[in-house]
This record gives structure tokens, C-alpha cells and sequence, in this order.
């Protein structure tokens, strides 16, 4: 090897901390790239393929009890691919021996083996339960352990309790895909039906048609068509929903997550790129003299940069052997990760080629261009300047080559501590060598800064986006104040239940609601939209919603309803006031619409009208099927406690009781959905923290190093270790929090944008941004830990040197 | 410069006697059998092979020596820097390398001496009373609110009230190592050490360190200074050569000033020692002398005898002078006697006959001024011989 | 001085070095500082000039002027080594130092070997920058080099693994890679012992009688008596020769406590 290439090869391993810092740097940016587009590239793929794998169904109906004949016929109207009917109901359920009952939806069908929709797929033991067994969705082994051979205990209304034998675990990836809110489903047969009490008949279609399957206007018209047609047959139909063959319910919502998080890889990439211009311009520094050197016995300019370039493109060689297999590791991790809390399977691993080529182009590029900088400076460097360390003792004028002017900040920083001096005011000198000595390197410091105040800014705005999905989840549950929901299998009047309630030990209130299901319909008659409008007493306590436009329900309100605001995506220029056109309980009839609220798109679009006007229009004047209790704590403890009491209490009494829930129920799932998205965030905005502690490190590692000599003419004028290592460590502080009030500025924008980001990936709406401190105080203490630390090290070092050898450092 | 002149700075006041510092109670430095051995990859090298030096209380002292003789090293270990391999260091009766650990010295160091450097080594980002300040507060002297009025007084004290608020860079290399100067007595250290001080000034700059030096010296400082400007070592009370990592004696290095170092050392080595009790005769007169004689400690009289046969003393000699070299180059008897003085005892180095004309031969310098002062004490003998007094040598 | 024996015909050929009314002033916030107050001196082949002078006095300042390392602030040097001669400070950085690894080989008195190199591969380095030699032919001459400066036994060793004398010598060595017809030298025997730099003068010259010309800077006046030639050094100006007697030394025999 040629010796100017031996010593490109040499310097690679001469400084082994400042290698891996480095490579280091550059491999987290690649990595964090290579995760993310690959995850990217993995879920866009297999989410939709391994869902279209499995047939999923097109159109959904919620439908009154049917027969299999009203299936064959829906099979044979014109465009319909096929077409199977299911009976789901809700069962409270639990592992024998166990006393909290847990809730499944369990899923009765006819025959197993000709399942053709929303194929169920094995994972252990049988696929084809006969009497008396069941199968359970791989979810439901979350909150019920159960392998194949054990038993299923079951509730029935009267509090009665059946057995089911467990004889497999499949995997449904379609019935439950658009909302991952619901509970976990079980199989049955619907031999079985008869033993759990229930009609040995369907309420739930799922249709799958035979062309334009992925067309949403096509899937909208069949779905009114098949709608009308069971109608016909005297069956009433609840809701009716439309989905893609081709695409997951959920993809558009995960690839804005993913979207996100690929915003914050670059983020990362930008940081670490900070930091590999701060390490290379240290390393050309203390090279400084060798290139002086080379300089000296002839060594041109592009030769000079055309060795460092070198050096730089082997760095990112080094990185890129370590990233680029994490890398895939990574993204198929995270795929996996996401598949299996959406429930959808992933067609093996693989190399994504984009993610690699994007890997290869950021690990090349990204330290190119910081280091492109530096290098060009090096290599411009005089061969005076670069060798006068060492000549020093012999060029008479210390200050040859002229002192640079004093930069602003430490005019400023010197004008107010000599002007504090001359008034009197003295800081100790040691903690004005820290001040001072943080400004010194005004480049590096600016670098340093700005990845930790990114880190920082990030971090807290994880957390103020935390606050604020929270927030608007506590906001939904504002709609559902109830404590406990129990509905009956037939009408009471509202006196009744109401004096019974209310002598329920720790019941407070008791409402009655009323209930209608509504198509909205487009001017052109053609359905826009399902919802569900819920009643309450126009006075209700337990709904506060969140005005968008209009006002709330008044008394005496007829043909009037709130909408909630999905129902924008449908009819973008409705407003309150504005009439609408729809049919309820069979009815088409305009309604003027009130007002609008906000609430989760997720789950549907919903109305509230009065009670007094819906109980009318639905036969039931005083009467309810459904009564919201509310009890004087509302924890979810004590909700339940109420919940199972009150179920016992009301069945006691002789109410026919369809099923008692907890009011929150519902919100604690998404909740905790919610917190799995956050908990990604702040993996990222602690990555991201991390790239900024180190780039601190690396910072005060340089800075200890240029600064060798005053340590010792520290040492040798008294300071001992502890002083020493203080004035390090003091920088070290300085800067983190400089940069924390940097971050904290920075994080009001950040929260802005990534609750926005946030907000419509997951809720399809921007909500209200809210604020913590939480995140701001949290940031300040691992900010002041981690710049601590940062300093740590470098300062230990600083005191363990000895002058003579700081003194031999010239 | 003439010989009057090289007489008065010989005479300083503050300048102890070689007998003097001997017998001080304690010394500032006591160095013994100093050896540091340096190890790396290539071998190792012995730096400093076994020295003994002493430095008693308001000495003024300059060690001299080529680069790569260990004057450095030396330094180091006066000021705790560097640890010596073997051997003891008492600085202000501390031992140094026994009782404290490296935090301990930095500590004692702050208190104990200051230290002054070739590049002025001020912090750059701390003005001037800053960095006068700064061992104060590192050694935690003096009230905070003291601490400035004080760092004001030491830079009028270099003449740099001024520029108490600039920068280092903002000032010339001597306002820089005036400030290092006025640093390095922030503590009111009894002890300056000063590692080629004037290596990197102009003259005139260089002037007015020393004479800042001197003045340190009258008011009871001890200084020790590392230098190879040989301008500077006139102007020291005393003066120390180091070569090869041993010291030359000062007896010869005074006696022989024109050897090279090395050749000093090799006198220093081949040399005799010779100790004489207070009042013993050294050398009879008409005696055959075969030596030549350098005092290294005490004194000697030469005495002649009188009209009236009693012993007349003619002069004393101290140390640093020498005798004996009239009869080595001319041949023949002593012309006077030699006793050591009753006030102690006489420490001589003696190089015998043979050896006193190999150096001359390789050293002609030295031939040559030799020469020149046997023919002066010759004729100032001979001028006086006709009062009846024959004595011999004479001291100028 | 040694200049007198000269040839006539050397001393009245063009000098190889000519420095004319160089100037060099230093500007810093404390004011400016002359360096070098009007330089005018001619270098003839095959001198081996010693320039001696206290810290300070501008004698690495004037070796800067001639290596081209510093830019000066008036005046001219003229280095008269190949076809034509090259006015050094005309040429631009690049140039100047594809013109230097040529022209002069430069010694340093901390040797400023690279750490991370054998002996062998700092010899080669000045000849892979410069393109002078094809790379078996520079391998041969690199270490004829180690040979005539003695320890071609250490070829493989890295710098560290040897003594500051044969680190000086590699520093001669790499000096001598692309045979330069000039070597400067700063103080290189000032981090040496006295035996040691004595080794250095041995091979200083016999690189004269092979036809080399060698400035050395030093400001150990006891080496005076080695070069072919001496200038005196002193703040910034060519100091006259001192008076052939001696009566600034000081007299023996004087008790200085």
C-alpha cells in the first residue's frame, strides 16, 4: 500500500473512542432511516396483502334475526361474489376458578369448513369447533390464558354459567380490522347457540362482491342495494359498513404513524450528522500537524482532501456494515411488532432494496457532507499554521497569524463580567472559566446545541402530544359520563327503574336514552352515511360534548339533532343550522342540524337528539331499554364493582338485564392504544436525546483535549481534581441548559405539529393542543443528568492528567 | 562589563555565603539523590542520575544547562510536577512525594510557590486580575471580596494596573509574563520558580523581569530560574549547571567558567575531594605542588611570613576561587602557605597535575585566561615584595 | 571564515539562496512586531551555514522565509535550484509545495515524523506526494536513505519505537526522499543529547561532501565552530561578526557569591 493510503488506513484505528463516535453517529442515522423506510416498505405491503389474503368481506350489515335462506338470497342478487350470515353477540366470559369476567364477542357459524369470508386461519389445535366448543381469536389469549383441551366458563343473562371446551386458536385478521377498539372474538358453532341461550339464527351478514371490490362508490351503491333487499324481507338492518378488498381499514392510519416516525428518523439523521461534522472537524484538528507535515514534503491540496475524503467514505463503509443489517433487523421488528398489534401476518423476512439503497445513500452522503466542510479547511490549512504548535518555541511572536476579533457573545459575555468586576460584582474565576470556556468553540457548540435542543424539543413535545391525545380521550369521555349502562331485553318505564336504581347503595343518578339508527342521505337519495343517534334527556348530565359549530340540544327540539363532525368527510359544507336529509327508522325526512360536536371518527358517525322527541317517534314515551347510572366514584374499580352489583341487583329484582358495562370501558382500549403510539414517540425523542448526549460528550471529550495545557496551568496554580473536574463538569451544565431553554422554546411549534401529525393519523381530526410541565421538568432533569455525565468522563480524564504531560503537550 | 562591576553583583547583600546556606536550619530545597528514569517504548533514560542540591531561604539561583541536560526534569521536581524514580524532595519542609498525593501537591503548590512560565501560560479566557486571582480561589486565600483589591495591588506592583481588564491575547509577551509574575504571587509564595522566564522576550522585556526578579529576591522571596541565556546567569546570586543529568560543582563551575558543560562535569567527576579542619594547614610553604586547588565550601588564608617571622595573613580566599594553578604552570613551590580559615572547616576539589594540563589542552579558552591571570597575580606579587611581605596569590 | 575559502568561481556564480531586503512584520491586537528587519543574505551550493541566535531573535522566522512556509511582508527570496529560479513567495500554496518537496528538504527540531507510519513508509511518503520516483524504485531508495543515515535494521519500526537521535535521522532521511538539493534545518539537534547531536553533525556533513547545501538554525553558540559558515541572529537583524578575541568572556578565577 502506498504510505499516504497506509496512513488514511492507519488513522481509522489510531483513535479507537473516536472511531466508534464516528461510526457511531453515522450508523445510528442509517439505522434509524433503515428501520423505519423498511417497516415502511414491510406493513404497506403485507398489511393489505395479508388482509386481501383472507377474503375479507365488502359489505357488513347489522341486521335483525335471519335465516340462512335470506343468505342465498343476497348470493344470488347480481354482483355479489358470495354471501354468509353470522350470529355475534356479546358474552361476559372467564377462566374457571378466576372471578373477573371478561367480555368476547363471540361469532357463531354454521359450517367451518365452508367459511369463504374473513377466513379464519389455524395457529393451534382444531378449526372446526362442534358443539359445545369454542375457538378463540389470538387476542383473547391477552386476557384469558387458555390452551386447547381447557375450558371456557360463560354468563348467560340470568347469571347462569355454561361450560365451553377450548379447542383451538385461530387467527382472524378481517372482522375486527377497521376497529381496534373492539373486543376479541371467539368461534362457535351454531349447534352451540342453543345451549348459551340464544336464537339459533344470524344478525350479521358479510357479503363479499364479485367486481369493483375496491372502488368505494360501487361498495356504497351494493351496500344500499343488498341493504333494500333484506329490508324487503321484513329484516331490519342496523348499521352497514363498506371495506376494501385491496387495503387495510388501518393502513392509512399506519402509514401516518409510520409517517411520522420517518419524520423523526430524518430528524435523527440530521442530528447525528451534526455530530459526525463535530467529531470529523476535532479529528482534522488534531491532524492538524500531520497534514502540515505532509504539506512540508509536498503534499498538494487535493491530495490532502482526497486522503481525508478517503477516510470519511471508510467511516461510512464501517457504519454501514453495522447499520445496514441492524437496520433490517430493526424494520422487520418493527413490522412485526405493528402486524401484531393490528393482527395481520407478515410474508416472512426480508431486504427491502429501497430501505437498503436509502441506507446505503444516507450512510454515504450524510458524512460526505458533514465532513466535506472540515475537510476542506484542513486541506487548506498553511503548512505555518498547521505546524506552528510545534515550532511555537522558536517563531518570537506568539500571536503570529493574527487573533481572530472577538465574537459578539463573548464581547458580551466579557462586558458584563468585567463590568460586574469593575462595579464590584466578582464571580469566582473557576465558574467564569466554564462560562467563558462554553463559548469558545462557537461552532461546535452551535452543533451540540443543536442536537441536544432538537432532542430536548422533541421530548417535551412527546409529552405535551401525550397530554393532548389524552385530553381529547378524556374529551370522548365526556360523552360517556355514565358509570354503568344496563340495558334490558325489553322496555321499563323510567319511574321504575329509576326508584329501584336509586336505592342501589351508591347510585346518585339514573337516565333513561332512547336510541334510533339513521341512514344520512346524499341530496341524490344515495346513502352517505350510517350513524346511530342516541337520546338523552335534554337536560342530561352525562353528556358534555365539544362544540365544533351550533349549540347543543334545547327542550322542545323536534327533527333536530347534533352530528358529530365525521360526518364532515361525507358532506364537507354541512353547517349548523343546515337541513339534512334522513331516514329514520324507516322514515326519510328532513332534519335540521343543530350543531356539530367533535368525537373519535373511529367509531362512527353518531347524533344525539332529545329523549322526549325520539321516545315519541319510537313508541317508547317514558319507557327506555337502556339506563345510564352514574354512582358516586369513577374509577374503573369502582364502576365495575357497581357494574356487577347492579347486574345481580336488577336480574334479582326480576328485570330481564341484556347487559350491564362499565361506563369507560371503552376508552381504557384506547387508551391504551393510544399509549403503545406514544410509547414509539418517545423511543424516538429518547433516540434523539440520546444523539444529543452524545454529540455533548464527543463536544466536551474535544474540549477537554484542546484544552489539556490550561488544565495543567490549572493544576500547577493549586486547583485539585475535584476543581478541575468541576469546571468540565460546570460547561458540560451550561450547555445542557442553554439548550434546554433552546428545547423548551422549540418544543411550542413541535407539539403544534406532531399533535396535528398525530391527531389526524389517528382521530381523523386536529384536536386541541394542551400543555405539561411534566415533559419540561422531566427534560430539565435528564438534561442536566445527561450533560452531567457527558462531562463526566472527558472531566476525569482532565483531572487524571499530570502537568508534566499537559506541559508536554506543547 | 568590566571586573568592578562582576565584583558588585558578586556582593549582593541578600546573598548568603556558600558556608552560610550550609548551615541554615533548613533550607528552602533539599534535594537528595534525586534519579528519574524515563521509560518508553525505545528504553530508558535516565534524566537525572542521583542529584543533591540545596537552596536556602532568599537565594536568587539560576540552573543552566544545553537542552536535553535534565534542567527541566530538575524543575519539575522542585515544583511537583513530575515524581522523582528515587530520592527525597523537601520544599519549605514538605516532602513532596512521600506525604501528598497529586490533588495534595496541587493544593500545597498553590500556597507554597509560584510558578512562572517560558510561554506565560495565562488562561486565555480570563483577563489579567482574573487570572491573578484565580489561585486564590483555587486555594481558597483571602476573603472573596479581598481577592480583587489584592490581584489590583500585585499587576501596580508589574506595572500592569492598566490592563487589569484585557485579555492575555491583548497585550504584548512581556505584559503577558509580567501578568504570569504577578500570578504566581497571588498566594504570597515564599518560593518563584521560573522555567526559562525570558525565553520567548525581547531583551529590554527580559530587563525587566530580572530586575522584577531582584527585587522579589531583596524583599525575601526565594527564586529559582531554569535558563540557557548565559546573559541572565550573571545577574543571579547563584548559579547551578546541569549537564548530562548531573550537576557540575560550583566550585569549578566558578573556577573554570570557560569549559564547556561537559568538560565541567568531567572536572567535577575526576575531581578529589579534600576536607580540612578549622585551622590546618593545607599546603606548606616551599612545598612541592602537584594539584590544582578549587574551594568548594569555607574559607582559606594565605599567609605569608613577616619581617619578624610571624604568619601575616595576606588575603582570604573563599569559595568558588582556586589556587594552585601559578605553580602547575609555571612549575615549581608554593609561594605562600595555605590554611583553613578557624571560622570552619575547607571543603577543596583537587584535579591532579596531568589532569589540570589534558584540560588545559583541551580547552584553550581556558589556557589562555589562565595565563593571563598568572601573569597578573605574578606581577602583583612581585610589586610587592619590596616591603619585605612575600605573598602570594593574589585576589583581585 | 570559512566563506574566504571558497572558490572564486563559486562565490562569484549566482548565489543558490538570495534573500533580498526581506521584511517581516507580525500584526496582533498588542501591536505590530518586525520580525525581520531587512534581510539580505546569498546562500551559496554546498555551504553549510549555521544561523545562530537567542529565542526570539527571528531565526525560524527567516528559515520560514526561505521554506516558503510563511508569507513575508516585503522583499524577495530567490532560490536558484532547478532549470530557472523560482521567486518563492510568487508561487501559490499548491504550488509551493510541490516546488518544496522537491527543492528542500525541511528538518524539524520535534522530527514530526507521523506516529502511525514505519520508518520506511515516512521515507516514503515525500516521493508517493510528489510523484518523483516509480513505487519499486522509491521502496529501493528509501532505504538507501535508512542506510546512510545508519539504521536501516530499524526500517519497520514505527517512531515511537525508537530513540529522538534515530527519529532524527528518519527526519534527515525523509528530508532527503525526493533528493533535494537543500536541506533547512530548525534547531535539530536541540531535543538531542550532546553525543547523540553530535551523530547528527556527522551526517549533516557528509551530506556537504556529496554536494548538499545545509542552513541550520540553533541558538547553541557552541556549535559555531561546525558550520562552513555562520550568521549572527539578533532581533531581527544580521548581527556583525564578533571581535576574533575574547575579552567579553569572563575572566576565571572570580568568586560569584
Amino acid at each position: 500500500m502506498r504510505p499516504r493510503w497506509r496512513k488514511v488506513f492507519l488513522d481509522l484505528f489510531e483513535n479507537k473512542l473516536r472511531t466508534a463516535l464516528v461510526v457511531f453517529s453515522i450508523a445510528v442515522g442509517v439505522i434509524s432511516i433503515g428501520v423505519i423506510t423498511g417497516a415502511y416498505v414491510i406493513i404497506a405491503n403485507d398489511m393489505s396483502a395479508s388482509y386481501s389474503a383472507n377474503h375479507p368481506m365488502n359489505v357488513e350489515l347489522r341486521t335483525e334475526d335471519f335465516g340462512s335462506d335470506l343468505v342465498t338470497t343476497v348470493q344470488g342478487m347480481r354482483g355479489v361474489a358470495d354471501a354468509e350470515g353470522r350470529r355475534i353477540f356479546a358474552m361476559r366470559v372467564r377462566m374457571p376458578g378466576t372471578v373477573q369476567w371478561k367480555t368476547l364477542d363471540l361469532v357463531a357459524i354454521d359450517d367451518f369448513k365452508k367459511v369463504n369470508i374473513n377466513l379464519l386461519r389455524p395457529i393451534s389445535g382444531s378449526i372446526a369447533p362442534a358443539k359445545q366448543e369454542i375457538l378463540l381469536e389470538k387476542k383473547a389469549l391477552a386476557s384469558l390464558n387458555l390452551k386447547p383441551g381447557e375450558i371456557l366458563e360463560l354468563q348467560l343473562q340470568d347469571g347462569t354459567t355454561r361450560q365451553l371446551t377450548v379447542v383451538g386458536v385461530v387467527q382472524d385478521q378481517t372482522t375486527g380490522a377497521g376497529d381496534f377498539l373492539s373486543p376479541p372474538f371467539a368461534y362457535i358453532h351454531t349447534d352451540t347457540l342453543e345451549y348459551l341461550r340464544q336464537p339459533n339464527q344470524f344478525n350479521r351478514m358479510f357479503v363479499t362482491l364479485s367486481e369493483n371490490q375496491n372502488n368505494d362508490e360501487h361498495l356504497r351503491a351494493m351496500a344500499a342495494r343488498i341493504k333494500d333487499k333484506i329490508e324487503k324481507t321484513d329484516v331490519g338492518v342496523g348499521r352497514s359498513r363498506v371495506t376494501k378488498t385491496n387495503e387495510h381499514p388501518m393502513a392509512s392510519t399506519v402509514q401516518a404513524i409510520l409517517g411520522i416516525l420517518l419524520a423523526l428518523g430524518v430528524l435523527i439523521l440530521f442530528l447525528s450528522s451534526s455530530l459526525i461534522a463535530n467529531t470529523l472537524a476535532a479529528l482534522l484538528n488534531q491532524h492538524l500537524r500531520h497534514i502540515g507535515v505532509m504539506k512540508l514534503v509536498g503534499g498538494r491540496r487535493n491530495q490532502i482532501f482526497a486522503m481525508y475524503i478517503t477516510l470519511i467514505v471508510a467511516f461510512g463503509v464501517i457504519a454501514l456494515l453495522i447499520a445496514v443489517p441492524l437496520g433490517g433487523q430493526g424494520a422487520f421488528g418493527l413490522a412485526a411488532f405493528i402486524a401484531d398489534k393490528l393482527n395481520f401476518s407478515l410474508m416472512g423476512y426480508r431486504i427491502v432494496p429501497l430501505a437498503l439503497v436509502i441506507q446505503i445513500v444516507v450512510g454515504m452522503a450524510v458524512p460526505l457532507l458533514a465532513g466535506l466542510l472540515p475537510v476542506l479547511n484542513g486541506s487548506r490549512i498553511t503548512v505555518l499554521h498547521a505546524i506552528s504548535g510545534d515550532i511555537a518555541e522558536e517563531t518570537a511572536p506568539p500571536l503570529a497569524g493574527g487573533k481572530k476579533r472577538e465574537a459578539v457573545v463573548d464581547r458580551v459575555l466579557h462586558r458584563v463580567t468585567t463590568g460586574l468586576a469593575r462595579r464590584g460584582y466578582h464571580l469566582p474565576r473557576p465558574l467564569l472559566i466554564s462560562l467563558r470556556n462554553t463559548f469558545r468553540r462557537k461552532g461546535r457548540l452551535l452543533l451540540t446545541l443543536f442536537t441536544l435542543t432538537m432532542g430536548g424539543a422533541i421530548f417535551v413535545a412527546v409529552f405535551n402530544v401525550r397530554v393532548t391525545l389524552f385530553d381529547y380521550i378524556a374529551a370522548v369521555g365526556n360523552y360517556f359520563k355514565a358509570d354503568v349502562t344496563v340495558s334490558f331485553d325489553r322496555p321499563y318505564r323510567l319511574s321504575e327503574v329509576q326508584r329501584d336504581a336509586l336505592r342501589y347503595p351508591g347510585v346518585t343518578a339514573v337516565e333513561g336514552w332512547a336510541f334510533a339508527n339513521a341512514e344520512v342521505l346524499f341530496p341524490d337519495g344515495t346513502v352517505a352515511d350510517n350513524m346511530l343517534i342516541l337520546a338523552p334527556p335534554v337536560d342530561s348530565q352525562l353528556v358534555e360534548p365539544t362544540g365544533l359549530q351550533g349549540r347543543w340540544l334545547l327542550p322542545g327540539d323536534e327533527k333536530v339533532i347534533t352530528i358529530s363532525e365525521s360526518i364532515l368527510d361525507k358532506l364537507p359544507t354541512l353547517k349548523a343550522g343546515d337541513m339534512l336529509r334522513m331516514k329514520v327508522d324507516g322514515k326519510e325526512d328532513d332534519w335540521r342540524v343543530a350543531g356539530i360536536f367533535k368525537f373519535v371518527s373511529q367509531q362512527g358517525t353518531i347524533a344525539y337528539g332529545s329523549y322526549d322527541y325520539f321516545s315519541r317517534l319510537t313508541n317508547l314515551a317514558n319507557r327506555s331499554v337502556s339506563f345510564r347510572i352514574v354512582g358516586q366514584a369513577h374509577d374503573p374499580a369502582s364502576q365495575q364493582i357497581l357494574s356487577d352489583g347492579l347486574d345481580k341487583y336488577f336480574r334479582d329484582l326480576g328485570y330481564h338485564v341484556s347487559e350491564t358495562r362499565t361506563g369507560k370501558s371503552t376508552l381504557a382500549t384506547a387508551s391504551e392504544s393510544l399509549d403503545i403510539l406514544v410509547t414509539f414517540l418517545l423511543i424516538m425523542a429518547l433516540l434523539t436525546a440520546s444523539v444529543g448526549a452524545m454529540g455533548l460528550t464527543g463536544t466536551m471529550g474535544m474540549n477537554v483535549l484542546e484544552r489539556t495545557r490550561e488544565i495543567g496551568i490549572m493544576r500547577a496554580i493549586g486547583a485539585v481534581d475535584a476543581e478541575i473536574m468541576r469546571t468540565v463538569i460546570v460547561e458540560g451544565v451550561v450547555i445542557g441548559t442553554i439548550s434546554w431553554f433552546l428545547g423548551a422554546l422549540l418544543s411550542f411549534p413541535f407539539t403544534y405539529m406532531l399533535s396535528t401529525i398525530v391527531s389526524l393519523a389517528v382521530f381523523n381530526s386536529p384536536v386541541e393542543v394542551h400543555f405539561t410541565w411534566l415533559g419540561y421538568l422531566i427534560w430539565l432533569g435528564v438534561v442536566l443528568v445527561l450533560s452531567a455525565l457527558a462531562s463526566v468522563l472527558p472531566a476525569r480524564n482532565a483531572a487524571r492528567l499530570t502537568i508534566r504531560e499537559v506541559l508536554a503537550y506543547e | 562589563m568590566d571586573s568592578t562591576s562582576r565584583h558588585r553583583t558578586s556582593k549582593k547583600p541578600t546573598s548568603p555565603a556558600a558556608g552560610e546556606a550550609a548551615v541554615a536550619p533548613l533550607p528552602m530545597i533539599d534535594m537528595r539523590r534525586i534519579v528519574k528514569t524515563f521509560k518508553n517504548a525505545a528504553g530508558e533514560f535516565t534524566v537525572l542520575k542521583g542529584i543533591d542540591l540545596q537552596i536556602g531561604h532568599g537565594e536568587f539561583v539560576s540552573i543552566v544547562g544545553k537542552s536535553g541536560s535534565g534542567k527541566s526534569t530538575l524543575l519539575n521536581m522542585i515544583t511537583g510536577i513530575d515524581h522523582p524514580t528515587s530520592g527525597q524532595v523537601l520544599v519549605n519542609g514538605t516532602d513532596l512525594y512521600t506525604s501528598l498525593d497529586e490533588s495534595g501537591r496541587s493544593r500545597w503548590r498553590g500556597r507554597n510557590l509560584g510558578i512562572v512560565f517560558q510561554f506565560f501560560q495565562l488562561l486565555p479566557m480570563l483577563s489579567l486580575a482574573e487570572n491573578v486571582m484565580l489561585p486564590m480561589d483555587y486555594v481558597d486565600l483571602y476573603d472573596f471580596d479581598e481577592r480583587p483589591k489584592r490581584a489590583m495591588e500585585l499587576l501596580a506592583l508589574v506595572g500592569l494596573e492598566k490592563f487589569a481588564h484585557k485579555h492575555p491575547a491583548s497585550v504584548s509577551t512581556g505584559q503577558q509574563q509580567l501578568a504570569a509574575i504577578a500570578r504566581a504571587l497571588a498566594t504570597n509564595p515564599p518560593l518563584l520558580v521560573a522555567d526559562e522566564p525570558t525565553g520567548n522576550l525581547d531583551s529590554r522585556s527580559a530587563d525587566t523581569i530580572i530586575q522584577l526578579f531582584d527585587q522579589l529576591v531583596a524583599e525575601g522571596k526565594t527564586v529559582v530560574m531554569v535558563t540557557h541565556d548565559p546573559s541572565l546567569t550573571e545577574r543571579t546570586t547563584r548559579n547551578i549547571i546541569i549537564s548530562d543529568g548531573e550537576l557540575v560543582s560550583e566550585a569549578v563551575a566558578c573556577a573554570l567558567p570557560l569549559l564547556s558543560h561537559r568538560q565541567m562535569l568531567e572536572v567535577t567527576r575526576k575531581a578529589q575531594r579534600l576536607t580540612f579542619p578549622p585551622g590546618i594547614s593545607i599546603l606548606g610553604r616551599d612545598q612541592h605542588v602537584d594539584q590544582f586547588y578549587m574551594i568548594e565550601r569555607g574559607v582559606v588564608e594565605i599567609v605569608l611570613q613577616g619581617r619578624d617571622r610571624e604568619d601575616v595573613i595576606v588575603t582570604r580566599m573563599a569559595a568558588g576561587e582556586f589556587f594552585g594553578e601559578v605553580e602547575l604552570l609555571r612549575g615549581g613551590k608554593s609561594i605562600a602557605a595555605v590554611r583553613a580559615a578557624p571560622v570552619g572547616p575547607v571543603e577543596l576539589l583537587t584535579l591532579k597535575r596531568d589532569e589540570f594540563k589534558q584540560l588545559l589542552d583541551t580547552s584553550p579558552l581556558t589556557g589562555d585566561a589562565l595565563g593571563r591571570i598568572v601573569q597578573t597575580r605574578l606581577k602583583e606579587h612581585r610589586s610587592l615584595e619590596p616591603r619585605g611581605i612575600r605573598w602570594w596569590p593574589f585576589k583581585k | 571564515m570559512a566563506t574566504v575559502e571558497q572558490s572564486s568561481a563559486q562565490k562569484y556564480s549566482p548565489p543558490l539562496i538570495e534573500l533580498r531586503e526581506v521584511v517581516k512584520t507580525y500584526t496582533s491586537e498588542a501591536g505590530d512586531f518586525t520580525a525581520l528587519k531587512g534581510i539580505d543574505l546569498n546562500i551559496q551550493a554546498r555551504e553549510f551555514l549555521g544561523v545562530i541566535g537567542k529565542s526570539g531573535a527571528g531565526k525560524s522566522t527567516l528559515l520560514n522565509m526561505i521554506t516558503g512556509v510563511d508569507h513575508l511582508t516585503a522583499g524577495e527570496v530567490t532560490i536558484r535550484a532547478g532549470d530557472r529560479p523560482v521567486s518563492v513567495h510568487a508561487l501559490t500554496e499548491n504550488e509551493l509545495a510541490l516546488w518544496r518537496g522537491r527543492t528542500l528538504g525541511v528538518v524539524y527540531q520535534s522530527f514530526q515524523l507521523l506516529p502511525m507510519l514505519t520508518l520506511l513508509e515516512n521515507i516514503l511518503l515525500p516521493m508517493d506526494l510528489c510523484g518523483m520516483y516509480q513505487p519499486r524504485e522509491s521502496r529501493r531508495r528509501a532505504m538507501e536513505l535508512l542506510e546512510l543515515v545508519e539504521i536501516p535494521e530499524h526500517a519497520h519500526k514505527l517512531p515511537a519505537y525508537i530513540s529522538g537521535g534515530q527519529q532524527q535521522r528518519v527526519a534527515i532521511a525523509r528530508a532527503l526522499a525526493n533528493d533535494p538539493p537543500i536541506l533547512v534545518a530548525d534547531e535539530p539537534t536541540g531535543s538531542l543529547d550532546s553525543v547523540t547531536a553530535d551523530h547528527i553533525f556527522d551526517v549533516f556533513e557528509h551530506l556537504i561532501e556529496v554536494g548538499k547545501t545545509i542552513i541550520m538554525v540553533t541558538h547553541d553558540m557552541g556549535l559555531m565552530p561546525r558550520f562552513s559558515r555562520h550568521l549572527l541572529l539578533a532581533d531581527g537583524e544580521i548581527a556583525p561578526p564578533p571581535a576574533p578575541v575574547t575579552p567579553a568572556i569572563p575572566a576565571p578565577g572570580r568568586a560569584r557569591r
